[in-house]
C-alpha cells in the first residue's frame, strides 16, 4: 500500500517525554510512512525537545510535565486545526514499528472503521515481559470487560489510528496513563466503528511497573484510581 | 475532666487561629464562618457530652458519647479529603489546559 496514493492527510503525534536515546530514530522511521509529525514534548528535562527540532518537524512543548494523555491530546488537536484526515498515536520510545502504520490507518482509508487499535495478540508475536503477560494486561483486560464492557484483545495498546470524526468526537481528559481505557470508553460510547489490527511491540526494561504508573502502560492502580476521579470532575 | 478541658483549650487554640487569620485576609468570609461554626459545634459537643452519651445510650449504640464523636469525626474527614481531591483534579485538568493553549499559541 503506498499512502502517496491516497489523497488523506496523515498525521502522526509523537508524544515524548526525556526520550533522548530514541526521538531521532523514531522521527526518521516515521518520516518514511508520512512528512507530518508531530512531537509533543512534554517538558523533558534531557535533550529531547532539541533533537526533535533538529528533525525538521513540528514540535510541540509543554513547559509542564503533564503526562502522556495530555500530551496526546495537544497533538490532536493541532492536528485537527491543521485539516488532518487520520491521526496516528505512536509512542517514541522505539516500541512500535513505523512500517505498521500503514496497516493500522488501512480499515480507516477502506471506510471500514473510524479508530483501529493496535493488538500485541493477534497474529503477530510480541517478545511480552512474563508479569505483563501473565498478570497485568489480563487484569486490565478483565476490568475493562467487567467495568466498561469492552472487549478487545490488547486494549492497553498504544498505537492507535483514528480519524476526523473520532478526533472531533473523543477529547482526551486523562492525562496520565489512563488515557488508553478512556479513548476505550468514549469509542464504544459513541459507536464509533471500531477495529483491532495485529502490530508488533519491542520492550524495553523501564516502565512495568504496576503501581507507581512512571513508565509508558504502567501503574495499573494508579489507572483505575484516575478513571474514577475522572468521573467526578467530568 | 482532664481530657475535657484539654480538648477545649486546642479548640480555642482553632478559633482564635481562625479570627488571625480572617483579620490577616488569608480566609474569605464564607469560610471563616464554615470554620467558626464547626469549632463551636465541636466545643458545644465537649461541652454536652454527658448528654450526647445518653442520646448514644438511647439510640442503642454500645460506644460512649466521645467514642461516637469521634467516628463522626472520621467520617467527616474522609468526606473533606474526597472533596480535595476532586478540587486538586479540576485545578490539575485546568493547568494542563493552561499548559496546552501555551504550547499551541506559540506554535502558531
Amino acid at each position: 500500500m503506498n499512502l502517496h496514493d491516497y489523497n488523506v492527510n496523515i498525521f502522526c503525534v509523537i508524544p515524548s517525554y526525556n526520550e533522548e536515546d530514541h526521538i531521532v530514530e523514531v522521527i526518521k522511521d516515521v518520516k518514511k510512512i508520512t512528512k507530518n509529525i508531530i512531537v509533543v514534548d512534554d517538558s523533558s528535562t534531557d535533550n529531547t525537545y532539541s533533537l526533535a527540532k533538529s528533525q525538521k518537524v513540528t514540535v510541540l512543548r509543554h513547559i509542564i510535565n503533564r503526562g502522556q494523555g495530555a500530551s496526546l491530546q495537544t497533538g490532536n488537536e493541532y492536528a485537527y486545526s491543521n485539516n488532518a484526515d487520520i491521526v496516528v498515536h505512536f509512542d517514541a520510545d522505539g516500541q512500535f514499528k513505523a512500517e505498521e502504520i500503514k496497516d493500522i490507518i488501512k480499515p480507516i482509508i477502506n471506510n471500514k472503521a473510524d479508530i483501529v487499535f493496535g493488538s500485541r495478540f493477534l497474529e503477530k508475536k510480541s517478545k511480552i515481559p512474563k508479569l505483563k503477560k501473565i498478570i497485568i494486561l489480563p487484569l486490565a483486560k478483565l476490568i475493562n470487560k467487567i467495568f466498561f464492557g469492552i472487549n478487545l484483545t490488547d486494549p492497553q495498546n498504544g498505537f492507535r489510528a483514528i480519524n476526523r470524526k473520532a478526533l472531533e468526537t473523543i477529547k482526551i481528559e486523562n492525562d496520565g496513563a489512563a488515557h488508553c481505557n478512556e479513548i476505550l470508553i468514549k469509542s464504544f460510547k459513541n459507536n464509533l466503528r471500531i477495529k483491532e489490527v495485529p502490530v508488533s511491540v519491542i520492550y524495553n526494561h523501564f516502565g512495568q511497573n504496576i503501581l507507581n504508573g512512571k513508565g509508558r502502560g504502567a501503574g495499573g492502580i494508579k489507572i483505575i484510581k484516575d478513571l474514577i476521579i475522572g468521573r467526578f470532575i467530568n | 475532666m482532664f481530657q475535657q478541658i484539654l480538648a477545649l483549650i486546642i479548640i480555642l487554640f482553632f478559633i482564635s487561629r481562625i479570627v488571625w487569620q480572617k483579620k490577616k485576609k488569608q480566609i474569605n468570609n464564607n469560610e471563616f464562618i464554615f470554620w467558626l461554626t464547626f469549632w463551636i459545634i465541636a466545643g458545644v459537643a465537649i461541652l454536652s457530652l454527658k448528654y450526647i452519651d445518653k442520646i448514644v445510650g438511647f439510640l442503642g449504640f454500645s460506644g460512649t458519647g466521645i467514642d461516637i464523636l469521634f467516628y463522626i469525626a472520621v467520617v467527616i474527614l474522609v468526606y473533606l479529603v474526597f472533596k480535595i481531591r476532586i478540587r486538586q483534579a479540576r485545578i490539575e485538568k485546568n493547568i494542563t489546559e493552561i499548559v496546552r493553549n501555551i504550547s499551541l499559541k506559540n506554535k502558531e
